[in-house]
C-alpha cells in the first residue's frame, strides 16, 4: 500500500501538480482541455452502443444530427425542446453556487406547470401579454414558495436540503397528479389533464410548425439575468461565499441564512417558470406527466457546467442537440433514444473521473521512466 | 410485510456506506438494475436462483467499478449516485427496447417467480401467520441479514475496521487496516443487497418489469438510513414503519382517501421524520457529502 492511500480525497492541488510533471504528451491533453476529453468520450460510448445495436455508427449519427441541425426548421424545433431546460437548469445551477443542492427541480417544474395552467385556464381571457405574464408570475411565485420552503427548513433548522428536496419530489408530483385527475380535471378529456389554457396565455409561434415560440427572449432574458446576477452582482458574491465557505461568509457579514433563502428562493422560480414554459409555450395545459425528467436533466447539465451558468448553457445547447439526435437516430434505427441519456450520464462520470484518471496515468509514467532509466 | 423487504434490503446496503462516510444515494439505480437483472436472467435462464444468483453477482461486480471510481478515480459519491440513478433510468429502457422491443412493461410467462415458503407451526397462528410465513426466501434472507448486522456490529473487527474507514482513516491505516478496501468493500455490499431488492421487487413479487418500477422507494430507504445514523435496529424499525406506510397506501379504498394523497404516505412520513429528526437531535442535520462545486 502506498503512503498516499490514507488520505481519504486528497485535495485537487496535488493532482495537479502530478500532472503538471507528467510527460509532454499529457499536458498537451490537458492544454486541450476537458472540453475534448469529454467530448472524445461521448462520441465513443455512441460509436460502441450503436455498433452493438448492429448499425454503421457515423452514417447513424450523422442522421441523427441532421434531424436534429439539418435545417433552420429542425434548428427550431431543437431550441424549442431545450427552452425549459435552459432556465430549470439556470435555476439548479444558481441554488449549487451557494451550497444549496436543489434537487427538487422536477417538483418545483411540476408545481409550477400546474400554477400556470391553472392561471391560464381559470384567470382571463385577457390581453395576451398580461395574461402571459400572470401566468409566469404566479407559477415563478409558486416554485419560489416551494424551494423557499425547503430552504428555510436547511438555513433555521438545519434539515438536509437533499434529502428534503429528493422527497418534496414525489410529494409534489403525487399532488399534482391528484389534482389533475379528480378535482380540476377536464371532463371533456379522458386521462388526467386539467383544461386547456386560454389562447392569451400561449406564445406566439415564431417558426410555424416547430413549437418555437417567443418564448425564445423570454429564456434568454432570464438566462443572462441569472448569469448577472450568480457572477456579476453583489447578492450573487454573496451567495457565493456562503457556498464556499459558510463560515467566512458569516465571519465577514453575511447573512448566512438569508443567502441560502434567497438563493433557493430564485432557484425555485426559475424552476417554476421551467415549468410554465412548458404549458403555456407548448402544451397548453397540465396533464399527469407533463415534465417527466426535465428537472432531473437540469440537475445532470448543472452539475457537469459545475454550476457556472455560462457553461451551463453551452452544455443545455449540446445536450439538446443530443437529444433531439437521439430522437433522429431513433426514427431511422432501431436505437433507442434513451441513448442521449446514457451518453451524458457517461460523460458526467468520465469528467469527474478525469482527474484522478491522468492523475494515475501519470503515476503510471512516472514509475515507467523510473524503472527504464535503471 | 412484503412491501417492507425491498425497503429493508435497500436500506441494510446502504448501512456500510454510511459507516464509511460514502452514503450512496444511488440505491435507487442499484435497485432498478436489480430489478432488471432478476428478470432478464430469470428469462433465459428460467429458475428463480439462478436469477438471484447472478443479480447478486452483477451487483457485486458493479460494486467493484463502482468503488474504483470513488476511490481511485476521486468521483465524488454523491455525483456519481445522482448519475447512477438516472442512468438506471436510462439504460433499463433502452436494453429493455433493444433487447425485447417493447416499451413500458415486459411481462412474459417466461419469467420464473420466486417460490413462497410456509413455516409449518406458525402458518397456522391466526394473525402471526400470515405476517410470519409464506414469503419468498428473500424476505427471510433480509431479516436474517438484519440479525447478522446487529452482532456483527458487536463483535467483529470488520465493522469497526469499516467504521473507521469513515471516521477516522488515519489512524486505521496506522493500525494496518486498509482504508481504500474497506470503502470497495462497503460499496460491493451495497450493490449486491441492491441487486436482492430490486430481484424482490421484480420476480419476488410482481414477476415483470416496469419502467422505473421502483419509483422512489430506493429514496425512502435513504431517509430510513439517514435517521438511524449507523445504528441497525432503528434502521429496521424505520424500514418496517415505511413498510406500513406503503401498505396502507395500496389498500386503503378509494372513497376513503384519493389513491395519489395515500401513494404520498410515506414519502410524507420521511420528510416529516428528517424535520423532527433534525429539531430533536444535536447532529441531526447530518449533511450527505455534497461536492464542493469550486474543486
Amino acid at each position: 500500500m502506498s503512503l498516499t492511500t490514507p488520505l481519504k480525497n486528497p485535495p485537487q492541488s496535488t493532482g495537479r501538480g502530478k500532472r503538471s510533471t507528467a510527460p509532454t504528451g499529457l499536458s498537451l491533453a490537458r492544454r486541450l482541455g476537458p472540453g475534448v476529453f469529454t467530448l472524445a468520450v461521448g462520441l465513443l460510448l455512441a460509436v460502441l452502443l450503436i455498433q452493438a445495436q448492429g448499425f454503421q455508427p457515423l452514417p447513424t449519427i450523422l442522421a441523427g444530427l441532421d434531424y436534429a441541425v439539418g435545417d433552420a426548421k429542425s434548428i427550431a424545433r431543437t431550441l424549442a425542446w431545450g427552452l425549459p431546460l435552459f432556465v430549470a437548469t439556470m435555476g439548479v445551477a444558481l441554488a449549487y453556487r451557494s451550497g444549496m443542492f436543489n434537487i427538487g427541480a422536477e417538483g418545483q417544474i411540476y408545481a409550477g406547470a400546474m400554477a400556470a395552467a391553472l392561471t391560464g385556464a381559470y384567470i382571463g381571457p385577457m390581453f395576451t401579454g398580461l395574461h402571459l405574464f400572470l401566468c409566469l408570475a404566479v407559477s415563478a411565485l409558486t416554485g419560489a414558495a416551494v424551494a423557499a420552503g425547503l430552504g428555510w427548513l436547511r438555513a433555521v433548522w438545519n434539515v438536509d436540503e437533499v434529502l428534503s428536496t429528493l422527497l418534496s419530489n414525489y410529494i409534489i408530483m403525487l399532488f399534482c397528479a391528484y389534482l389533475a385527475t379528480a378535482p380540476l380535471r377536464d371532463p371533456a378529456r379522458q386521462s388526467g389533464t386539467t383544461k386547456a389554457v386560454h389562447e392569451t396565455a400561449m406564445f406566439a409561434e415564431l417558426v410555424p410548425q416547430t413549437q418555437l415560440t417567443s418564448a425564445l427572449f423570454v429564456v434568454i432574458i432570464l438566462c443572462a439575468a441569472t448569469w448577472w446576477l450568480s457572477e456579476r452582482s453583489v447578492t450573487g458574491y454573496r451567495w457565493r461565499m456562503t457556498g464556499e465557505s459558510p463560515a467566512f461568509a458569516a465571519a465577514v457579514g453575511i447573512n448566512v441564512r438569508r443567502s441560502r433563502i434567497g438563493s433557493m428562493a430564485t432557484s425555485g422560480a426559475l424552476c417554476g417558470i421551467a415549468g410554465a414554459l412548458l404549458v403555456t409555450a407548448s402544451q397548453g395545459r397540465f396533464w399527469t406527466e407533463i415534465g417527466t425528467g426535465i428537472g432531473w436533466d437540469a440537475v445532470l447539465l448543472a452539475m457537469i457546467a459545475r454550476a457556472r451558468p455560462l457553461s451551463a448553457v453551452v452544455w443545455v445547447l449540446v445536450y439538446s442537440v443530443m437529444r433531439s439526435a437521439a430522437r433522429g437516430i431513433e426514427q431511422v434505427s432501431t436505437v433507442p433514444s434513451e441513448l442521449s441519456l446514457i451518453l451524458i450520464s457517461g460523460i458526467i462520470i468520465a469528467a469527474t473521473a478525469r482527474a484522478g484518471l491522468f492523475s494515475r496515468l501519470a503515476g503510471l509514467n512516472k514509475l515507467l521512466i523510473r524503472s527504464e532509466g535503471k | 410485510m412484503r412491501l417492507t423487504t425491498p425497503i429493508l434490503l435497500a436500506a441494510l446496503a446502504c448501512l456500510p456506506t454510511q459507516w464509511t462516510k460514502d452514503l450512496n444515494v444511488g440505491l435507487e439505480g442499484g435497485m432498478l438494475f436489480g430489478a432488471f437483472g432478476g428478470v432478464v436472467f430469470g428469462l433465459t435462464f428460467g429458475s428463480g436462483f439462478a436469477a438471484v444468483t447472478l443479480t447478486i453477482a452483477a451487483g457485486v461486480l458493479s460494486g467493484l467499478i463502482f468503488g474504483w471510481l470513488i476511490t481511485r478515480l476521486n468521483v465524488n459519491v454523491f455525483i456519481a449516485g445522482i448519475v447512477l440513478n438516472i442512468f438506471a433510468g436510462a439504460a433499463t429502457v433502452y436494453l429493455l427496447r433493444s433487447l425485447f422491443g417493447v416499451k413500458g412493461t415486459l411481462s412474459a410467462p417466461g419469467i420464473p417467480s420466486l417460490p413462497t415458503y410456509r413455516i409449518p407451526f406458525i402458518d397456522g397462528i391466526p394473525v402471526l401467520g400470515p405476517i410470519l410465513s409464506g414469503h419468498t426466501v428473500l424476505t427471510y434472507l433480509s431479516w436474517a441479514i438484519v440479525a447478522v448486522a446487529i452482532f456483527a456490529v458487536k463483535n467483529t473487527v470488520l465493522v469497526r475496521h469499516l467504521k473507521a474507514a469513515g471516521e477516522h482513516p488515519a489512524a486505521l491505516a496506522a493500525a494496518g487496516g486498509n482504508v481504500q478496501r474497506m470503502r470497495i468493500l462497503a460499496q460491493v455490499w451495497c450493490f449486491a443487497l441492491c441487486a436482492i431488492a430490486g430481484a424482490q421487487l421484480s420476480i419476488g413479487q410482481l414477476t415483470l418489469f416496469t419502467e422505473g418500477m421502483t419509483n422512489g422507494l430506493g429514496f425512502v430507504a435513504l431517509a430510513a438510513v439517514i435517521f438511524c445514523r449507523g445504528r441497525v435496529l432503528l434502521l429496521t424499525l424505520m424500514s418496517v414503519v415505511f413498510g406500513l406506510a406503503s401498505a396502507v397506501a395500496i389498500q386503503v379504498n378509494d372513497s376513503v382517501m384519493p389513491p395519489q394523497i395515500a401513494q404520498m404516505l410515506p414519502y410524507l412520513i420521511a420528510f416529516v421524520g428528517l424535520i423532527v429528526l433534525a429539531r430533536t437531535t444535536k447532529d441531526g442535520g447530518v449533511r450527505i457529502a455534497t461536492p464542493n462545486m469550486e474543486s
